[in-house]
């Protein structure tokens, strides 16, 4: 016992301390390694095998699955196309319409408080339940159709499902409505940084609304644009549950994500019994690294709007 | 009222008109979905423009109530219990971390660490690490329960919340550490005496947040439970409903479900939505 007490003292207080980081921090070590980085290694090595599950069906193949996703698999590379057709349909409404709320918001204008809380309330709300409920608005008898044909703007009922542009329409409306919330507030927040004189002595100078919006709020807020920009580009692309949630790639695989279309084919629950999962993983790869690189070059390409000013 | 005034009335009209009209199009799908789910399946399918129903109805919760394949009681149960592992465990262990991380000193690795965790947002293989995952979780008898994926969120590193909490502390006051202390209180003391009272606002958004969320979770829970019917949350169960061949017949009780799905949501938010905007603002995007 006495032995002990005296090891206790040989250790530095500096030391014991890092022990004491170690032990609390010991269940994210454990959950890394094993929850994070065995996994992303386990799909990796995957990928150059053909792998059902079954070990007795197991064989190393090589390049074989990446070779197949360049030269064969086109279905992968049209969901990234209708990925790209998403994102690109959805954040040029979205931005807009969020920053034109925020600064609707801004100022002390009376009620703010209410509209900004019941602008987030959408985010709040499973996006399967999202899923649910345009699935539901959008039906061919459906809420939608129902008013459009009662105020006249169409003669008959939209199939709105079976066709991929329609469909597409129908998903990114329900998409905007889940998630423009939340960059209110970010926009918001980014207005809040912006100093009040700036808009004093424009007011002084004469300047009109819309040349006080380009020559100050804009520039002003670029910095932290880029960031909302980047989370929200991110955020669209890596879109999966939504889609399981909505059309599932209906009709005929026209509206998968990559993120929806792997998940589908490939995982448990979704896909057929004895796909190649070593594909699969081959898939899930080369998507992580595009997205990563699309990451890694708007981080590039924006890099001057961080010191702006 | 002159000119003058009028012209000055004119822009702050015409913002509370476009955001009336956005507040029309934010409420109209969630209050619809809820006042739909009182019709029958009938009124639902031949009348899609009636907003409120023909003659309200709780026949719809009570079949949801009452049906054996359908169990919401049971899915809800399940719910409440995954939520609450949740919220406990990201609390503790991102306090935790947080802790070290914003007062550890540098200790040996902590940059190395916290980098590798920061990483982590960066990497993304999607589901498809569900099968690794499940091998892991097989050896401990837990791949297709709620449980194992209750095991797995205790070891997972919630690094947004970390991040959260770790800026927290940083405005705090060294001194008060530091004379702690000086009274021999021990690294692991100074937390639970001194910083564990301080940290009680973010640890309500950060609660909040995960509450959230993890209520809300759909892939995860479905992939657990695929084989393990009776363990399905109130989203996986209501999902897979409408994923069936008859959810055109049931949508008057998937629209059930997800109004009991939506109202506990609705009512916290109701009650703390400072909280979820709050960690939001404060985590996100500073500067």
């Amino acid at each position: 016992m006495k032995k002990k007490k005296d090891k206790k003292k040989r250790w530095s207080r500096r030391t014991r301390k890092t022990l004491t980081c170690y032990a609390i921090l010991s269940p994210q070590i454990i959950g890394f390694l094993v929850f994070t980085l065995y996994p992303i290694l386990w799909a990796a090595s995957k990928a150059f095998y053909y792998y059902t599950g079954t070990p007795s069906a197991t064989r190393f193949v090589g390049l074989e699955n990446f070779a197949r996703i360049f030269t064969v698999d086109s279905s992968y590379w049209e969901t990234w196309g209708n990925t790209l057709l998403f994102t690109f349909g959805k954040l040029p409404l979205e931005l807009p319409l969020a920053l034109f709320i925020a600064l609707c918001l801004r100022r002390g204008l009376k009620g703010a408080g209410f509209f900004r809380a019941a602008f987030y309330l959408p985010c709040i709300i499973s996006i399967a339940i999202v899923g649910l409920i345009f699935t539901n608005l959008f039906d061919y008898f459906g809420f939608i159709n129902a008013w459009l044909m009662k105020l006249g703007l169409v003669s008959a009922p939209i199939d709105w499902f079976s066709n991929p542009w329609t469909a597409r329409v129908a998903l990114i409306i329900g998409s905007i409505w889940s998630s423009f919330g939340i960059n209110v507030l970010y926009f918001i927040s980014a207005l809040s940084n912006v100093p009040e004189e700036l808009y004093e002595c424009a007011k002084l100078d004469g300047a009109s609304r819309w040349v006080t919006f380009r020559k100050i709020t804009l520039p002003m807020i670029a910095p932290v644009f880029s960031t909302i920009l980047l989370l929200a580009i991110n955020g669209t692309l890596q879109t999966c549950e939504y889609i399981l949630s909505t059309t599932r790639g209906a009709p005929h695989g026209s509206t998968y994500t990559v993120m929806a279309y792997v998940v589908n084919r490939f995982v448990p629950g979704f896909a057929d019994m004895g796909v190649n999962v070593g594909y699969g993983c081959a898939l899930a790869l080369v998507t992580a690294v595009i997205m990563g690189g699309i990451a890694v070059l708007y981080t590039k390409l924006t890099a001057k709007l961080q010191n702006i000013y | 009222m002159n000119a003058k005034q009028i012209k000055k009335m004119l822009p702050v009209t015409g913002k509370y008109l476009f955001l009336l009209l956005v507040l029309f199009f934010v409420m109209v799908p969630i209050l619809y979905t809820i006042s739909s789910s009182f019709k029958t399946n009938s009124e639902i399918m031949a009348h899609p423009e009636h907003f409120f129903p023909e003659a309200p109805t709780l026949e719809n919760y009570r079949i949801a109530w009452s049906d054996s394949d359908f169990n919401i009681p049971r899915m809800f149960l399940n719910s409440v219990v995954y939520t609450v592992f949740c919220v406990v465990f990201t609390v503790t262990t991102s306090a935790l971390a947080g802790y070290v991380f914003a007062r550890g000193g540098n200790f040996t690795g902590s940059k190395v660490i916290f980098a590798v965790f920061s990483s982590l947002m960066f990497i993304n293989m999607g589901s498809i690490t569900i099968y690794p995952i499940f091998e892991v979780l097989g050896v401990l008898k837990l791949s297709s329960s709620l449980w194992g994926l209750i095991v797995m969120k205790f070891f997972s590193v919630g690094i947004i919340n970390i991040y959260l909490v770790r800026s927290y502390i940083r405005t705090l006051p060294p001194e008060l550490d530091e004379a702690a202390e000086m009274d021999g209180c021990s690294f692991f003391g100074i937390f639970f005496r001194i910083m564990a009272p301080l940290l009680k606002p973010i640890l309500a958004t950060i609660s909040i947040l995960a509450f959230n969320s993890s209520w809300n979770e759909y892939l995860m829970p479905t992939l657990f439970t695929l084989n393990n019917r009776q363990q399905r949350t109130l989203i996986v169960g209501i999902m897979s409903l409408k994923n069936s061949g008859a959810s055109a017949a049931n949508w008057n009780l998937m629209l059930a479900g997800a109004t009991i799905a939506m109202v506990p949501i609705l009512v916290v938010y109701a009650i703390a939505n400072k909280y979820f905007v709050e960690g939001l603002t404060a985590g996100a995007v500073k500067g």
